[in-house]
């Protein structure tokens, strides 16, 4: 048991024993540290002003990610490195070549959002450090969905994204000094359960085994599990809820590993999406889209899949593609394993099967039968960055003009996610035509009763319902349809 | 000269900006601070029967609550713009009091200020003040305020008419409209928009005895905030309240005004004899920021046999929110007739605008602040007429243009255009847009299911804002340029570009000069930063002040050389004794004043004051191509295209990011950004950035940009201006490009913003 943080704030080695266990990862900066180069300007994930990067030590090497700051919280950096836009200039004050760009361009104007760009293209720039080449359009404007800029317009910090490798500076100072900050991260890791105690006597864990895990919860059943925090950490900054105890799952190595078989994907409840996406796309390219589109690239290093499911949000964008392929989680407790199909997980809003001390451990589901192909559209006001109307899944194998199997989910229909099981009665078996397909759509008012809310109506959200549908039945047709506004984007994957 | 004038130098603030050096005021701390939670009504239009906040005061932590009960020694929000009616009459203007008293009548109308001693107690305390809210009907739409069935709002404003004013002759107008061979009628909504600076308003107050109150707040010009606070609202002398601003992250009119939470910190302050800080949640800014447009038009174009225009008639209802803001009834009057008839030579013009309080928050000054609507309104209209009439919206355009030889032209309501070769700018405009090519690039687009249109706004607005400026500047012995303003940079680049002027007529290194803005105790006044005027006043005054400073210089020097100051020149940035091969800098003489012979206090300092003669006319010729998609209504912005004509240009790098900023927030509100008010209880729908549309990074394709300048005739520099003129451009070329893609599948008009859903409407009608 250690009752302490240790990480790295740039170079700087920081140990912290009594916080408040939910103060943000902003807060700390701006007013523990007096760092207020990083701005906060919605407190929710949205604008991307308080953009910091975190770097994590994976084998020899350091690994920075974008995140948002205002919902991280503290503890979640132990045994790393917090890099804010203070840290980019090297020793001698030589701006970084990222910072040089963003002069260059004229990417600044009230200089606000700034820091926050200048992290999230930092965070790019290590990624492609070593190719060095210009980053394409798409990949700079997927790693921008996240940062608003009322200023510039945009186009200037694009043309400084294009140009940072450009001309060649040699390595940054993160890379010339990446031995000793890869020593000093190593130097504070250790497989030790934090416990902490904040100055009002609020508790939190971070545990690093699963074992560990389930003593702390059969202990404290009544804990908040934090996986990612990007939806508790507005429970905490807008609804001012006082979280305790709170146990951390970021430091569960076993709870973030992915184990593929020969038929079957194996996650971990705490892997982040980043870390799923490259492989979703390759087994399930709609979902891997899905994924793309889910949150901002600062959201999606952080927020799970384990935490998206746990939470039992009626529009999280992953259980629908996650039940119409068929994932069956695993849920413990103390020592107990139980296995159930996922979509009995949900059983109401706000509620899930999920008894006191019981965590969510693993998500499995089997990769693509052959034949089957699985459509996912995600229907939102924006294409980036945005919550579901609906979302529709739909797992297909069709064999000799017949639906051999058929899976099909929704979220945003019903106050859970959830199969559609009478439309998939009415294609099950029977010849794939249009005909069987306008069936289907007319057995989907047998399966939902949808609500009115601010985000769709009831009948926009049955409309749409059916549209999804038929859309999966017209993509199933072969080429020549187009029916994306955006296609499929190969690049985001490749 | 490498960093003169008309140089593409890079900004002298970045380096601050870009590793965290920026201090905006929530970044400002101060010992024994406390921290202030503003309670505000959660109904548009409500009775307060209750509101008890007696538990809020006795919860931990919290240090005092304020209602209005406690402000009755204050005065209300003033409003400093009250242009007469027809009837010569002030607008209509209910008090509108720093906290609600009696009736809450707007979402978001600050009721109660609970100060604490941190943000989370003031914040828990909010939740025990007991209020017993008693809700009304409300009224937010605009011109619904007008109806019959209507709730009145105020007794002073019947039928919530606030002003009824005009300007124009109505007469002529109608005979034109009489005589016409050609009329042509549209209705255009310009729609209501949140400014989402990406810094959310905040202010800090500390108050002694001796010296009174301090406030730090991020306005555009201390002086109008201090003039109105001292005065209007605290009564009292000026010099009781200094008002510092630090950096701004961004305003766009905006942060240009006086606001209940100022006088909420100040009125705390003093009764705590702490600093009390205050910074508003990105929810407060959506309803307690000024808003910006909300005005509906009804515009007529009447044109004779040959196409020529002879009369537009303008009939508008404007909102102004709840109150009437400090600037409010000046948007949609005065500000945008000036330019109402764009840079057409029209022989008769009438404008009748109605302007009404409605239960929403006060509208103010917004980027352009009635210019776009200005440029909204004559731009599409004469689209229409093209289309209409059948008639290339470029010959109508050309026809009607007030020409270069016609120049200075003064207009039917009275602007004198003192330069411009309208014709010229849109013929580049059109070559760079490759106008030609557009038929066989929206046949491409035709063949792959979707429309393509092509608009074009020649845009002309006036700038506006105080006619005078004074500037001071003084070299230190140090070596410094310590220039002081009135403006207030808010993200311009204000430093580097007055800096450049600086440099380049006095030979110093631009990186030696200081700005000093932003604080009432260094200067007697300013004008502030609004209305794209600042570079005009304080370009000019610079010239004038560094006249002076040389003229100061070459005495000096000459004491120092002990020869005859009608001996020593200054050029290229060096006084000179030609005869004695003798040169000394402007930084050298600072440095070597305690040599003087007999020498004392001599200083290197100059004072001088610019006064503007006329507004100026900055424009320029915008063209959008847009594509739509026939099943969904997604509208793409495909390319984009400015020529402007800003006069001379100082650093024209900087230009072009205003520009393309302004532009883009153009876009904002012409595709994706809107209010949206409850129909039954005028409650905010859009009320984050997850439901109100702000413009990202994949929604801009890359601009072309050029200048091609006509000098302006009315001033020293010859320049007119850019900060707003991108969005006063962008909103008619990207509308006329919209109706465009419409018209050519037979469809009517969009009205801003032209969301997908909105077009797909059009789109099944048929």
């Amino acid at each position: 048991m250690r009752h302490s943080i240790k990480f790295l704030l740039g170079d700087e080695p920081r140990e912290l024993s009594s916080f408040d266990p939910t103060m943000t990862v902003l807060d700390y900066l701006r007013i523990e540290e007096r760092r207020t180069g990083t701005k906060e300007g919605c407190a929710e994930g949205d604008c991307g002003a308080c953009t910091i990067v975190v770097g994590s030590l994976e084998g020899e090497k350091i690994r920075y990610q974008a995140v948002n700051s205002c919902l991280q919280f503290l503890p979640t950096l132990d045994g790393r490195q917090l890099i804010s836009v203070e840290d980019l200039p090297d020793s001698s004050g030589a701006l970084h070549p990222v910072q040089t760009a963003m002069i260059r361009e004229n990417a600044s104007q009230c200089g606000f959002c700034t820091p926050g760009f200048v992290m999230s293209l930092f965070a790019l720039y290590r990624e492609g450090a070593a190719a060095g080449d210009p980053p394409e359009l798409e990949t700079i404007n997927d790693v921008l969905a996240g940062n608003l800029c009322r200023c510039t317009g945009y186009g200037p910090i694009i043309e400084a994204a294009r140009s940072m490798h450009q001309p060649a500076a040699g390595p940054d100072h993160f890379e010339q000094n990446s031995a000793a900050t890869v020593a000093a991260l190593r130097a504070i890791q250790d497989s030790q359960t934090i416990h902490l105690t904040g100055p009002d006597g609020r508790q939190s864990f971070a545990p690093t085994t699963t074992d560990a895990l389930a003593e702390i919860l059969a202990e404290h059943p009544g804990a908040t599990l934090v996986a990612g925090a990007t939806d508790v950490g507005l429970w905490v900054t807008k609804a001012q809820r006082r979280l305790d105890p709170v146990i951390f799952l970021d430091r569960l190595g076993e709870m973030k590993q992915v184990n593929e078989t020969a038929t079957t994907i194996e996650i971990g409840a705490a892997v982040t999406y980043t870390d799923v996406e490259r492989m979703m796309a390759d087994h399930y390219p709609d979902f891997g889209e899905i994924i793309r589109r889910l949150g901002s690239p600062p959201v999606r290093n952080v927020g799970t899949i384990g935490g998206n499911i746990a939470n039992g949000s009626p529009i999280g964008d992953s259980m629908p593609p996650l039940i119409a392929a068929g994932a069956t989680l695993v849920l413990r407790r103390g020592g107990e394993r139980r296995q159930l199909p996922l979509e009995d997980f949900f059983i109401d809003y706000n509620k899930q099967d999920l008894k006191s001390g019981e965590f969510v451990e693993t998500i499995t589901l089997p990769k693509p039968a052959p034949g089957s192909r699985l459509f996912c559209y995600k229907i939102s006001k924006r294409f980036d960055q945005d919550i579901s109307a609906i979302l529709g899944a739909f797992n297909l194998t069709i064999r000799d003009g017949k639906v051999a199997s058929v899976r099909i989910a929704y979220g945003g229909m019903a106050a859970t996610p959830r199969r559609a099981s009478g439309a998939e009665a009415a294609l099950q078996g029977k010849a794939w035509t249009r005909k069987t397909v306008d069936r289907a759509v007319v057995a989907l008012a047998s399966d939902f009763r949808p609500l009115d809310d601010l985000r769709a109506s009831a009948a926009y959200r049955m409309q749409v319902a059916g549209n999804l549908l038929v859309k999966a039945y017209l993509e199933a047709q072969g080429a020549g349809v187009e029916t994306r506004i955006i296609p499929y984007r190969e690049a985001a994957h490749a | 000269m490498k960093f003169g004038i008309g140089q593409a130098v890079p900004r002298l603030e970045d380096n601050r900006f870009l590793t965290g050096g920026g201090r905006y005021t929530d970044d400002l701390t101060f010992e024994g601070e406390a921290w202030g939670y503003v309670v505000r009504s959660p109904f548009a239009h409500a009775e307060i029967r209750t509101l008890d906040v007696a538990a809020a005061k006795a919860a931990p932590g919290v240090l005092d609550v304020l209602t209005a009960e406690d402000l009755k020694h204050l005065g209300p929000m003033p409003c400093e713009a009250m242009v007469p009616g027809r009837d010569g009459k002030p607008p209509a203007a209910p008090p509108r009091p720093v906290l609600a008293a009696g009736r809450a009548r707007y979402m978001g109308e600050p009721l109660a200020f609970i100060v604490a001693e941190s943000y989370e107690a003031a914040l828990d305390a909010a939740d025990l003040v007991e209020m017993d809210l008693d809700t009304l009907p409300a009224v937010t739409d605009t011109e619904g305020a007008l109806e019959a069935a209507a709730p009145e709002l105020w007794p002073e404003a019947p039928g919530n008419l606030s002003l009824d004013w005009e300007i124009g002759d109505a007469k002529a107008t109608e005979a034109a409209f009489a005589k016409a061979a050609h009329r042509v009628k549209l209705r255009l909504e310009n729609n209501r928009v949140v400014a989402n600076s990406m810094e959310t308003r905040a202010a800090i107050a500390t108050y002694d005895e001796a010296a009174g109150f301090t406030l730090y707040a991020g306005t555009q010009g201390v002086w109008g905030v201090r003039g109105a606070l001292a005065k209007a609202i605290f009564d009292i002398p000026s010099d009781r309240l200094r008002v510092v601003t630090p950096d701004v992250g961004g305003g766009f009119g905006m942060k240009g005004f006086v606001y209940p939470e100022y006088a909420l910190v100040m009125e705390a302050a003093k009764r705590l004899g702490r600093p009390v800080r205050w910074t508003a949640d990105r929810s407060e800014s959506f309803t307690s920021d000024t808003q910006g447009r909300d005005i509906v038009s009804q515009v007529e174009l009447a044109l004779d046999e040959d196409h020529k225009i002879t009369g537009y008639r303008v009939e508008s209802v404007a909102n102004f929110g709840a109150y009437l803001s400090q600037f409010g009834p000046y948007i949609p009057t005065l500000a945008a007739s000036m330019v109402i008839g764009g840079v057409y030579d029209i022989p008769a013009v009438y404008v009748h605008v109605r302007s009404v309080i409605t239960n929403t928050p006060p509208i103010d000054a917004y980027r352009g602040a009635g210019r776009p609507e200005a440029a909204h309104m004559i731009e599409c209209i004469l689209d229409q007429a093209a289309r209409q009439l059948g008639l290339s919206p470029i010959d109508l355009r050309r026809k009607n243009f007030i020409r270069q030889d016609q120049m200075p032209f003064t207009t039917a309501l009275g602007a004198q255009f003192d330069s411009g070769d309208f014709e010229a700018v849109m013929e580049r405009a059109m070559e760079n847009a490759d106008w030609e090519g557009f038929a066989a690039r929206r046949a491409a687009s035709e063949a792959a299911g979707r429309l393509r249109g092509i608009g074009m706004g020649y845009y002309i607005e006036s700038t506006i804002g105080a006619p005078t400026e004074e500037v001071r500047l003084e070299i230190t012995a140090q070596g410094r340029a310590r220039f002081y303003v009135g403006t207030q940079s808010q993200g311009q680049g204000h430093l580097t570009t007055f800096a450049q002027i600086l440099a380049e007529r006095l030979g110093i290194e631009p990186q030696a000069v200081d700005l000093i803005e932003g604080d009432t105790q260094e200067k007697d006044g300013g004008g502030g930063t609004s209305g794209s005027r600042t570079l005009q006043m304080i370009g000019n005054a610079a010239l004038a002040v560094c006249d002076g400073l040389i003229g100061q210089g070459r005495d000096l020097a000459a004491r120092l050389w002990e020869v005859s100051a009608g001996d020593v020149s200054f050029d290229d940035g060096l006084f000179r004794v030609a005869s004695r091969n003798l040169t000394m800098g402007m930084i050298e003489l600072a440095a070597r004043l305690g040599e003087l012979p007999g020498g004392g206090d001599e200083a290197l300092e100059s004072v001088a004051t610019y006064e503007k003669s006329g507004a100026t006319f900055p424009n320029g010729c915008h063209i959008a191509e847009v594509e739509v998609d026939r099943e969904t209504g997604a509208v793409r912005l495909e390319a984009y295209t400015v020529v402007d004509d800003f006069g001379t240009v100082i650093n024209p790098m900087i230009v072009e990011g205003q520009v393309h900023g302004g532009v883009v927030q153009g876009v904002g509100q012409a595709l994706i950004e809107r209010c949206v008010f409850d129909a039954d209880d005028g409650s905010l729908l859009t009320g984050s950035f997850m439901d109100y549309g702000i413009p990202r990074a994949d929604d801009i394709p890359a601009f072309s940009f050029e200048l091609k300048s006509t000098p302006c005739t009315t001033n020293p520099l010859g320049m007119k201006g850019c900060g707003e003129a991108g969005t006063v451009g962008a909103l008619p070329s990207l509308a006329n490009a919209l109706n465009d893609a419409l018209s050519s599948a037979g469809l009517g008009n969009v009205q801003m913003p032209a969301t997908p859903e909105r077009v797909w409407t059009i789109l099944r009608a048929g």
